[in-house]
This record gives C-alpha cells, sequence and structure tokens, in this order.
C-alpha cells in the first residue's frame, strides 16, 4: 500500500513548511495565518491515519476556535503585537537548543517500533465515545474541571485588570 | 457517528515503514520548531502559538500510535490533548491581553512584575 506515502508526505511537508513560517514569521497575523494552514494539514493527516474523530475536533476547535481567539487578541494588542527582531545570537542559541530537543527526540522514536499487521482502528464518534465514557472517563472527566478553571481563570483577570473604571 | 463517507483510512491496510518513519520525523521536527518558536519569540501571541505546536506533535503521535496498534485509546487522548491545548491558549491569552493591553511595547521579557 505504497499509494498512500504521497499524499501523507505531502500533508507532512505542509505541516512543517507552515509550523516554520509560525515561528520565523514576523508579523503576528501571518503567524495566526500559518497556524491555521498548520492545523488543516494536520487535520488532513489524522483523517489518512484513520482518526475521523480527532480530525473534525482539530478542525473545529482548533481552525474554528483557538486561531480565531488568537486573531482578536492580535487585534487587541498595541501595534498589533509587532515585535522587534530578535539578535543573531539569540537566534543562534535558539536554533542550538532546538537540535539539542531535535536529536534525543529522533533517538527515542526511532527506536519505537510498529505493530505488523495490526488492524485500523475505528476513528469514529461512536468508537471514541466509548473509550471516554469507559476507561477513560476520569481524564475526560477532569477536563470538564480544567475548563471551568480556565473559564473562571480568563474571566478573573479580566474583571481585575481590564474593567472600565 | 462521523462516517461522511470518510473512507480514506481504511483503504491504508496497513502503514508501511517510510510512511511510519515520516510522520513520526515530522513530529519530532515539529517539537523542536515549537521549542525554537518558545525560546526565540518575544510577542506573548507567538509564543502560546509555539508551545500550540509543541502540543501538536505530541498529538501527531498518538494518533500514528493508535493506528499502527489499532488502538482508539491513543485517539481519545489526542482528544484530551486538543481541549488542554483550548484551556492553555485560553489562559494565555487573557494573560497576554492583561500584561500588554496598557503598554506601548510588546515584549514578553519586559515586564518586571505581575500583580494579582
Amino acid at each position: 500500500m505504497q499509494d498512500r506515502l504521497i499524499p501523507i508526505a505531502a500533508a507532512c511537508l505542509l505541516a512543517l513548511v507552515s509550523a516554520c513560517s509560525v515561528v520565523f514569521a514576523r508579523k503576528p497575523v501571518h503567524v495566526a495565518a500559518s497556524l491555521l494552514v498548520h492545523s488543516l494539514a494536520l487535520a488532513a493527516l489524522y483523517l489518512m491515519l484513520s482518526a475521523e474523530m480527532v480530525a473534525m475536533g482539530q478542525i473545529i476547535v482548533y481552525a474554528g476556535a483557538i486561531v480565531v481567539l488568537f486573531l482578536f487578541v492580535v487585534l487587541l494588542l498595541p501595534q498589533g503585537g509587532k515585535e522587534p527582531a530578535p539578535p543573531i545570537g539569540r537566534i543562534a542559541l535558539a536554533l542550538l537548543l532546538g537540535a539539542t530537543i531535535f536529536a534525543p527526540l529522533v533517538f527515542v522514536l526511532s527506536a519505537t517500533s510498529r505493530a505488523a499487521h495490526a488492524p485500523a482502528p475505528d476513528g469514529s464518534a461512536t468508537a471514541i465515545g466509548r473509550v471516554l465514557f469507559g476507561s477513560q472517563l476520569v481524564p475526560f472527566e477532569l477536563t470538564a474541571g480544567l475548563l471551568l478553571v480556565a473559564i473562571i481563570g480568563a474571566v478573573s483577570l479580566w474583571r481585575r485588570q481590564g474593567a472600565p473604571k | 457517528m462521523i462516517a461522511l463517507g470518510l473512507d480514506i483510512g481504511s483503504a491504508l491496510a496497513n502503514v508501511d515503514g517510510a510512511t511510519f518513519g515520516v510522520v513520526l520525523g515530522t513530529s519530532a521536527l515539529m517539537f523542536a520548531l515549537g521549542a525554537v518558536g518558545c525560546l526565540l519569540r518575544r510577542n506573548p501571541i507567538a509564543l502560546l502559538m509555539s508551545v500550540e505546536l509543541m502540543l501538536n506533535a505530541a498529538n501527531l503521535v498518538f494518533v500514528l500510535a493508535a493506528r499502527v496498534r489499532g488502538y482508539v485509546d491513543a485517539q481519545a487522548a489526542a482528544l484530551i490533548v486538543l481541549v488542554l491545548g483550548a484551556a492553555e491558549a485560553v489562559i494565555g491569552l487573557a494573560l497576554a491581553l492583561a500584561l500588554f493591553r496598557h503598554r506601548s511595547r510588546v515584549d514578553a521579557d519586559e515586564p518586571r512584575e505581575v500583580r494579582g
């Protein structure tokens, strides 16, 4: 089944190029647009890896909600959040540290093996719902608390700092 | 059930070694790029987006593992990571707004004190 390699590699390439753009683009609006392309490329990859539910979640939550949230904040920041170009030493240091993270990651990941002939998992909402309300019930319920804390935190930050006098 | 006639994945009978390697390498590179972004950027929004890159890299490994092992639990974990990313974005953006709305320069290195 070699015929899926080319679309998967293309989606990987698109995800990597847009990730580079997220890291190195100067204007925040361009960064947000790159993140949008990146999340859509990842959604395509998830579809090809038979994770339909995760792909839909990626499109709705990432492309639909998070990127729009980022864009709103870009518009609210002074000067659109433009930042000065970093000095060359900082770029070199960041790239060096990135390489030191990348090398052990490749070392560890290359040691992983894949099962010889595993069947494709059922990535439908039904199958994932069974898992989320079955064996993964505790982490799933904990995300409700996490979201509640995030909402309360955001609202209280806003009331304390930004309430009109 | 989300069926939508999406038969793309099931056409892939078995993930071969090349595909496996390409996706794993992509994920490692994405994580490293996100780390570089965290170290490099001074704009808090771009900083948060770099963190999102790292979360996405972890998610990609989860989904790939689910595919090659035939194990749906990993996909559920990927969904939970998605929720985590959303919560992190909400708190981070609220902090960025609270810190920088009344400053002339947007630079995450600049604030010396953060009072509640």
